[in-house]
């Protein structure tokens, strides 16, 4: 970013009625959670405010040749602060996860449309890998509704990196990695006993693709609804460079801006 | 006095309320200041939401189609040395869409809006210019120069005698000033630029994305599922300056606006030097989403100790 004699603080895009831009903010924690997986925290009162499940950040390097963001759904807030989980997958999250207590970083945010958690119902937070932090944050927010319940359903590869967290703020934590099954394991052996209560069901998901698709249709064949979280390659994060998009029954939408969140029934996964 | 001395040292609001101390005049529509949003990097909504996008000297929209286009499929963007490299591929929801949502929702704001216009052939092109012709927008800028779609775009504006074609179509149909948007991608821009001129063309734009690529070493394969996109970003400013300046030696007095690389008032000054009447902002609001505004307030600043390249802009004449 070079140099300039303008200002741009939060509070003074929240005076002027404007979304606030990018900014510089403190990191106060990074540390591994397994082999590769990172918990990043930082200090943002904006966005620890107004996050809601399923919304995410972006994370800029300060390598002015790599200019373009990187979007990460919140995992969990903390007074101020916000934290995310990732994987190092390349040179930006590895500049990221380098990071210490004290250090700076460039963020955007909150960002994208959240999950619909606005029905009294029981939750099940399915989720896959690096697709569990935004459903831990969905628990967190769920944990405040005495007429919700949320039950953690998790599958990894193999480090149970996030059930720690998920137990925080989830009724239940199910959870299995790849020397057992996956998450549909998990779905089938909880079935019978979801039936019992005769509460309305709602599937929040996220996770690689197939995972979702396939939970979608394990759902739709029950008759509870499902939401998906969804990835794609994103460009600006704010809806302006098109670059994210998904195919949907109502078009091609953009994933960081009509999403990240879709219905199975918006994304054709739910057999009707 | 350095750069950095001649800019405040105090930082101010960039949200604050201004009145704007120098505009300047692109084919005799007044700017209030020589900065815009360049094609495929404005929406009204997304970036209306970070700033007030009548501050501007104009927003150009994203290049809008007779009818909706899907455009290319996913991946379509991938990061590159200081920019990215994007295929898109033109998506839009159509000439009508456009006309009910995004004009009538810019010119509510107050803004100066430049409508960009899309083509597969010279029919869609004469197409979206007829619907636009009495419509609100303030200029028609025609897009012969987009690298990710198979027909049309850039296969046109590389081409002079296809520009020409195109533009006889084109300039009776409407006496809204017509900006042509030129690409980089050719031998010899000015011979490009001339034949737009000769066309009709009230005034160029320059330049629209370089053609470049990224592959992924796991695969071996392409990462844009179009092969190849459009480079844009910080990469790209030495080459548009270049291609500013050669078109103003070819052609003197048709406007210009600059475009390519532009994250700061001093780059965006840069333009200015080297012969354009206005600049516009792309790429750097991907990655900063109020840099448009930034960058009008950051060169405001610079032009103040600039009364000579002021008083040029602001009777519609530029530096060189």
């Amino acid at each position: 970013m070079p140099t300039t004699a303008f200002s741009h603080t939060v509070e003074q895009a929240e005076q002027a009625g404007r979304m606030p831009t990018r900014r510089t903010v403190t990191v106060t924690d990074v540390h591994e959670l397994a082999p590769g997986i990172v918990r990043f925290t930082f200090r943002d009162e904006f966005i620890a405010r107004n996050v809601k499940p399923a919304q995410f950040v972006n994370l800029y390097s300060s390598n002015p040749q790599h200019l373009m963001p990187r979007p990460f759904g919140v995992s969990d807030v903390d007074g101020d602060k916000v934290s995310l989980i990732f994987a190092v997958v390349g040179y930006g999250t590895e500049e990221f996860a380098t990071l210490k207590a004290g250090d700076h970083v460039d963020v955007l945010g909150p960002l994208g449309k959240p999950f619909d958690i606005s029905a009294d119902a029981d939750y099940l937070l399915v989720g896959g890998g690096l697709g569990i932090p935004p459903l831990l944050e969905t628990a967190q927010a769920l944990a405040g509704r005495a007429d919700c319940r949320a039950l953690a359903v998790l599958g990894y590869r193999r480090e149970h990196f996030a059930d720690v967290y998920a137990a925080k703020y989830a009724d239940e934590v199910h959870s299995i990695d790849e020397s057992e099954g996956n998450v549909l394991t998990l779905l089938e052996r909880l079935w019978p006993k979801l039936q019992e209560g005769g509460r309305e069901l709602i599937i929040l998901s996220c996770g690689p693709t197939p995972m979702m698709k396939a939970v979608a249709e394990w759902a739709a064949k029950r008759g509870v609804d499902a939401q998906l979280c969804m990835e794609q390659r994103m460009g600006c994060g704010y809806g302006t460079c098109v670059a994210c998009t998904v195919d949907t029954r109502d078009g091609r939408e953009k994933v960081c801006e009509a999403g990240p969140v879709f219905t199975a029934h918006q994304l054709g996964w739910d057999n009707k | 006095m350095n750069i950095e001395q001649e800019l405040n040292e105090t930082p101010t609001n960039l949200y604050a309320p201004h009145e704007w101390r120098h505009g300047t005049v692109v084919a005799g529509v007044p700017w209030k200041n020589p900065v815009g949003t360049a094609s495929g990097t404005f929406n009204v909504d997304a970036c209306g939401q970070f700033y007030d996008v009548a501050q501007l000297g104009s927003v150009t929209t994203k290049g809008v189609s007779p009818v909706e286009w899907l455009g290319n499929p996913g991946v379509r963007t991938a990061e590159s040395p200081a920019g990215t490299v994007n295929a898109v591929g033109l998506q839009n929801p159509g000439v009508d869409h456009y006309l009910e949502y995004d004009l009538p929702k810019l010119k509510g704001l107050g803004a100066t809006v430049v409508a960009n216009v899309a083509g597969h052939c010279d029919d869609d092109y004469a197409q979206v210019v007829e619907k636009l012709a009495d419509s609100a927008a303030d200029m028609l800028e025609i897009n012969v120069s987009c690298p990710n779609v198979t027909h049309g775009g850039m296969s046109v504006g590389t081409d002079p005698v296809a520009l020409g074609r195109l533009m006889d179509r084109l300039r009776p149909m409407t006496n809204k000033p017509m900006i042509v948007k030129l690409t980089p991608n050719v031998t010899d821009i000015a011979a490009i630029a001339r034949a737009a001129a000769e066309g009709g063309a009230d005034c160029l734009s320059m330049i629209n994305t370089l053609v470049g690529m990224r592959i992924d070493i796991r695969t071996g394969e392409p990462i844009i599922a179009n092969r190849t996109g459009g480079v844009s970003g910080p990469c790209v400013f030495p080459v548009g300056l270049a291609c500013v300046w050669r078109v103003r030696a070819a052609l003197p007095d048709i406007p210009i606006i600059g475009i390519g690389g532009i994250d700061s008032g001093e780059k965006a000054l840069e333009y200015l030097y080297a012969g354009a009447n206005a600049v516009e902002v792309g790429g750097a609001a991907l990655y900063d989403p109020t840099a448009p505004i930034r960058v009008a307030r950051e060169l405001e600043e610079l032009l103040d100790a600039r009364p000579e390249l002021t008083e040029k802009l602001a009777k519609g004449d530029t530096w060189r």
